[in-house]
């Protein structure tokens, strides 16, 4: 898995929510921490399914947490 | 139960000489020493779980997925199954099934080591009660790792044709259908250890860009 053009501000949105840990929003989403260490990291990018986990998540709409990075 | 150090050298130890008897082909009074190797790898092995189970999970265990963790031990026993199918090939050509009993005595080993690679795994597993231990990144680090166990298998079986297609018929005498059948065989176990370290590659590679 190679970087990805789809960014997010998933990192700012824990720190947000009181510090909410990885492992907290993996348990959340049903994924593993290593899936959200490699989402911060811009390294995965996620299927529809879990990129609307993570937001409802965060309490937020998807477009909150993912951005279009590419050309 | 928690090891120390001495116990863990101990059980390193064992697992070592249990490798060497697996390997060795000395017989000793009749009798075959992998039978003993393998009962030494098992201990060994169920020494080493009960002692992993009881410690605490520490950052770097947790920093690690837990699929990249069996992947791990995949890769550990299909590599040891893999290297000890091939040492004890040339048992093979001297046999025919039904009547077969040094190639009975591998494929005992063989199951034995399957049963302790299944127990390992599930033991490690346990670890992770409670948590999602595969999600959709896991099953996309696996897609792509099918893919390259499969062009493993199909470069072994195109090196067993051509072997077999293009060698001259005297030189084949070893090449008995027992023989022929446990090299596909062969073939397959192959391209499962291409799989497996393909996986163990690109969660190392993943983990380390991520870091």
């Amino acid at each position: 898995m190679t970087g990805t053009p789809v960014g997010n501000d998933i990192r700012r949105l824990r720190f947000e929510r009181g510090e909410m840990t990885q492992q907290a929003l993996a348990d959340a989403c049903q994924v593993t921490r290593q899936t959200i260490i490699a989402l911060e990291a811009g390294r995965y990018a996620p299927s529809l399914e879990l990129a609307f986990r993570i937001a409802r998540a965060f309490g937020v709409g998807v477009e909150d947490v993912f951005r279009w990075e590419g050309a | 139960m928690r090891l120390g150090r001495l116990g863990w050298v101990a059980v390193l130890g064992a697992a070592v000489l249990a490798l060497w008897l697996l390997f060795g082909s000395g017989r000793v009074l009749g009798h075959d020493l992998g039978g003993l190797g393998m009962t030494v790898l098992l201990g060994a092995t169920w020494l080493a779980l009960h002692a992993v189970s009881s410690t605490p999970q520490g950052e770097f265990e947790q920093g690690v997925a837990p699929a990249e963790w069996k992947a791990w031990i995949g890769l550990g026993f299909m590599g040891v199954a893999t290297a000890f199918f091939l040492v004890k090939l040339p048992l093979f050509a001297g046999e025919s099934a039904p009547h077969a009993p040094l190639s009975s005595g591998v494929a005992r080993e063989l199951v034995l080591l399957l049963v302790a690679w299944v127990v390992l795994t599930q033991v490690v597993a346990s670890r992770w009660t409670g948590r999602v231990q595969v999600d959709e990144r896991d099953r996309e680090i696996e897609a792509a790792a099918a893919d390259w166990g499969r062009s493993g298998l199909v470069f072994c079986v195109i090196g067993l044709a051509v072997l077999f297609g293009f060698s001259p018929a005297e030189r084949l005498q070893w090449a008995t259908p027992w023989m022929v059948a446990n090299l596909l065989v062969f073939a397959l176990m192959w391209g499962w250890l291409v799989e497996y370290a393909a996986t163990v590659a690109m969660y190392v590679r993943d983990r380390r860009q991520s870091q």
